[in-house]
């Protein structure tokens, strides 16, 4: 019993000694309490209390309700004036447990009206110089009069309604409170000027061709739209700066578009009247592309688009359009557009994979675009939910990337010879990716964008990096020699570590309103697409993870999530505690940073060494009061002789040999594994972040192997923590993250023995040399 | 040891070229004094498309980077334009740089020059107008280390110029 009784202790004090007494010395006055600040405490301070309408799984709960905005409208385009006008009859369903005294519609337009505060809350000077074209904007003209001309909100007997213009948001009263489960009809008409969005860089506009005096519109938050009013924001009608996209209820659209005779339009929904829009000739090669699979078929040819931009007509035409349970409406219009389409199988659905483009984007557009949106509406499918319109539309448009039901607007653009660069072309094929991927996030899993721009934004990138990957696996023939996959710019963990690794003044965390964030880019795309996909490859693992996205996905699409129900569901399907990732990724500004601080080498001994004798004789016992102990010897402290270095471990320790042979048959013996290296391996954390540690533990025989420590090692301790690791085999090298898939931004110290790294100066000034 | 930290401070922010937001013109100047070598290092990433857009229209409208063409030519333009734009001058006294060349990466070109013979630094003061000339947005940014101490300016058409002393 007493001999139990030291063996107890002396475990106890062997390991917990050396620590307790450097507190001890340390610890001169009391310290003061603190909360909990653990980093894998959950996240209940920061998650809303789960409710009946959103529950605690991530789901939609049995209360779980949204509004709807269905809109009837006539629009008609002066393509002479780039004027667009408008009369819409919006019917509004008040789905909620809750009466509105009021409803609030969107004015976007007046982002560019000329009492727009959008330029009041930029900073600006004076420059010492001055382009003549930017000086004369700033200030000798009066600037673009853009912004809505609302001639009149009626409801639908004709009277007027009192409404009252906030800047972009409008405030309708109705005659009667909107009681829960009733419906209000009314009727704005409205016009504005169309801006040009090649000057005025916005996302909706046109872009003017000198050459043949012509315009390509792409039309875009064109019409007065309704504000989102769900269980978390009540009215979100927080204003429209420019950068905070959309929030927007789901409804059906039914929409007349006029327009000059000799325009091509397409936009969203079914074009319901096609037979009169299309010539017989475009309807023959309509059927053609409905079975065309491989290579798109042209409805529009680049000659006769030449053709058409010489002449104008003065006769108009009317489009019509319907498109049920989409959250916006846009299209796009010009008599300058190619047109091409091509089928898609999609589950057991042919979907019409379609691109617009004004010739200026060929060659390029012609042969590629239209593969990029099937392609992308495959990838998306399988990652998601089966894409469940009937069309996905690519809108040649320059410098634009662009997103809406059904229709996106992407750059990418050859130089006046046709010529084209890598980078054009792989920035084209990506931004149709992205865009056409925006179908998925935020049109059908509708997220509200003006709060939360990752919802999206990260979202989207993450998938679209899959989709690039699966893209050049599916056209090889778009890379180019050398390359062996698609040259992706976001999602890989290494691309990230200098935004995460940067100037602290100048990063916000993921979970911050996307006006106020320094590095848009940065924060609302690029990182959170390579937390997740850091979850994807190295977290969670693929299986996991992928069941867990579609599951958000499924149950929220054309529903209304917020980030908790995304973090939450990503938890409850896949059983993989992600409170500690989700509060460091998307709550803070931490950053990834594990070192290898320091590895010592043991070998046994079977007498005790100083520290053990100190410590027995520091407690008034002798060492004969000891059991029978396996003592672990430093290479290179005091007690340490070379010829440890070649003893077997039974050689080594004498108790040890004594131990095997009593409790052990010699057939058992053979069994076990006899490790000869012993190797305290400290880690420590300079980075705020807590990720697994991966380890790659290299063998004098040019053999490795790769360990993974679960992130929860670091649970008890944030600053360092250590490793014993029994090897048969010496240990030459040992490398944290040996293949750079954890963001870390420091990896000079992820090595032991330490690499001496040149910096990147040195080595291209080397190179050169 | 000591090159070993300069990794860490390399952090450059880059900005989306995709989607849904307008294009930000920036470009960020890393800028290290190693004493030891008497070297101020300096890296300046800038956009690719904003640098072609800048050269073909101050210099050549045939220029197209990082495909292929007459990489002497270019360099001889970039150096041309950069040591018009980069002014430094340190302890009170200009220096010029050396353009030593650029390499692209992922859309983005890294430029790198170099002062030579710097025995020690009090004051540094650098101005860099690079593409103010075409863009009324553009903002550099410089970071530097020097003598151990990380600093960060911010420089745009307005506030051109940053004096950083020791």
């Amino acid at each position: 019993m007493k001999k139990l009784k030291y063996l107890f202790l002396s475990a106890l004090f062997i390991s917990a000694s050396a620590l307790a007494q450097d507190q001890a010395e340390e610890k001169t006055e009391r310290q003061p309490g603190h909360t909990n600040n653990n980093k894998f405490k959950q996240l209940y301070d920061e998650f809303s209390t789960p409710n009946m309408f959103r529950t605690a799984s991530g789901a939609p709960g049995p209360a779980y309700y949204q509004q709807q905005a269905d809109y009837k409208m006539d629009i008609e385009l002066d393509d002479v004036n780039a004027k667009i006008y408008g009369e819409e009859t919006i019917t509004y369903t008040n789905n909620s447990p809750d009466n509105l005294e009021y409803l609030w519609v969107q004015l976007d337009q007046n982002m560019r009206a000329k009492d727009s505060k959008t330029p009041l809350i930029e900073g600006s000077g004076i420059p010492p110089a001055q382009q003549a074209s930017s000086f004369a904007k700033s200030y000798m003209t009066d600037g673009f009069d853009g912004g809505f001309n609302i001639e009149f909100v009626k409801d639908q007997n004709g009277k007027a309604l009192p409404h009252m213009i906030n800047r972009t948001m409008m405030r309708v009263e109705m005659p009667s409170v909107l009681k829960s489960g009733d419906q209000f009809t009314f009727k704005i008409k409205w016009w504005y000027n169309i801006n040009n969005h090649v000057d005025g860089r916005g996302r909706s506009g046109y872009e003017y061709f000198e050459e043949d005096d012509n315009r390509a519109y792409i039309i875009a938050q064109f019409y007065p739209r309704m504000a989102v009013y769900n269980d978390v924001e009540g009215w979100q009608n927080s204003q429209f700066w420019g950068r905070d996209e959309f929030a927007l209820p789901f409804g059906n659209f039914e929409v007349n578009i006029t327009v000059p005779e000799d325009h091509m339009l397409d936009g969203t929904g079914k074009l319901t009247n096609r037979k009169d829009v299309f010539s017989k000739e475009m309807m023959k090669r309509y059927e053609k592309a409905k079975k065309s699979y491989e290579e798109p078929v042209l409805i529009v040819t680049e000659d006769e688009a030449r053709a058409a931009e010489k002449t104008k007509a003065t006769k108009k035409k009317t489009w019509k359009l319907y498109a049920e349970n989409v959250r916006d409406f846009a299209f796009t219009t010009s008599r300058r557009y190619i047109w091409d389409m091509m089928a898609v199988k999609i589950g057991d659905k042919d979907v019409m994979a379609v691109s617009l483009y004004p010739k200026e984007g060929n060659p390029l557009w012609e042969e590629w675009s239209t593969k990029a949106v099937a392609s992308t509406l495959k990838s998306y499918s399988r990652m998601t939910f089966d894409y469940p319109y009937h069309k996905a539309i690519s809108v040649h448009a320059k410098n634009q990337g662009m997103e809406y039901p059904m229709i996106c607007w992407n750059y990418g653009r050859p130089d006046a010879d046709g010529n084209y660069s890598d980078r054009v072309k792989y920035g084209m094929i990506s931004v149709i990716i992205h865009e056409v991927g925006h179908n998925f996030f935020p049109m059908i899993v509708n997220s509200d964008e003006r709060q939360w721009t990752w919802m999206d934004e990260g979202l989207n990138t993450f998938s679209q990096y899959v989709a690039e990957q699966d893209f050049a696996e599916w056209y090889p023939s778009s890379l180019s020699p050398g390359m062996d996959k698609y040259p992706s710019r976001r999602g890989p963990a290494e691309k990230i570590v200098n935004y995460m690794g940067g100037d602290q003044d100048y990063i916000e965390p993921i979970m911050t309103k996307g006006l106020n964030t320094y590095q848009f880019g940065n924060n609302a795309y690029g990182k959170p697409a390579t937390a997740l996909n850091i979850l994807r490859e190295t977290i969670m693992g693929r299986e996991l993870f992928d069941y867990s996205y579609r599951t958000y996905a499924q149950r929220w699409m054309f529903k209304h999530p917020t980030p908790e129900d995304f973090f939450r569901t990503m938890e409850d399907a896949s059983a993989v505690d992600l409170d500690w990732f989700w509060r460091g990724w998307f709550y803070t500004t931490d950053y990834v940073d594990i070192a290898v601080k320091d590895v010592k080498k043991y070998y046994v001994s079977s007498e005790p060494t100083q520290q053990i004798k100190d410590m027995v004789k520091a407690r008034g016992m002798s060492l004969s009061d000891l059991p029978p102990l396996v003592y672990m010897v430093e290479e290179g402290s005091e007690e340490y002789t070379e010829d440890m270095k070649t003893k077997t471990l039974m050689e080594g320790s004498q108790p040890l040999k004594e131990y095997i042979m009593d409790n052990f048959s010699p057939a058992e013996q053979k069994q076990l594994k006899e490790p000869k290296y012993f190797y305290n391996v400290t880690f420590e954390k300079p980075g705020g972040l807590v990720m697994p540690i991966i380890v790659e533990y290299t063998y004098v025989d040019g053999t490795s192997k790769t360990e993974t420590y679960p992130a929860q090692i670091w649970r008890l301790n944030d600053k360092e923590v250590s490793k014993a690791v029994a090897s048969e085999k010496e240990i030459v090298k040992i490398t944290v993250d040996p293949k750079l898939e954890t963001a870390d931004v420091d990896t000079s110290n992820n090595t032991w023995p330490r690499d001496e790294q040149t910096s990147e100066f040195d080595n291209f000034k080397q190179n050169k040399d | 040891m000591k090159s070993i930290k300069y990794l860490a401070l390399l952090g450059i922010f880059f900005f989306c070229s995709f989607s849904a937001v307008h294009k930000y013109y920036v470009s960020i100047t890393q800028i290290e004094y190693v004493k030891e070598k008497k070297s101020v290092q300096i890296i300046s990433r800038i956009f690719i498309d904003d640098f072609e857009k800048l050269l073909r229209k101050r210099y050549d409208e045939s220029i197209t980077l990082d495909n292929g063409q007459d990489e002497k030519l270019i360099d001889s333009y970039i150096k041309k334009y950069l040591l018009t734009k980069i002014e430094i001058s340190i302890n009170g006294k200009e220096m010029i740089p050396e353009f030593i060349g650029k390499k692209y990466d992922d859309g983005i070109m890294h430029c790198y020059l170099e002062l030579e013979n710097v025995e020690s630094i009090s004051t540094f003061q650098i101005q860099n107008k690079v593409l103010f000339d075409i863009f009324d947005d553009q903002k550099n940014v410089i970071r530097t280390n020097i003598n151990g101490k990380n600093k960060t300016v911010v420089l745009n058409a307005q506030n051109d110029k940053g004096l950083l002393n020791f």
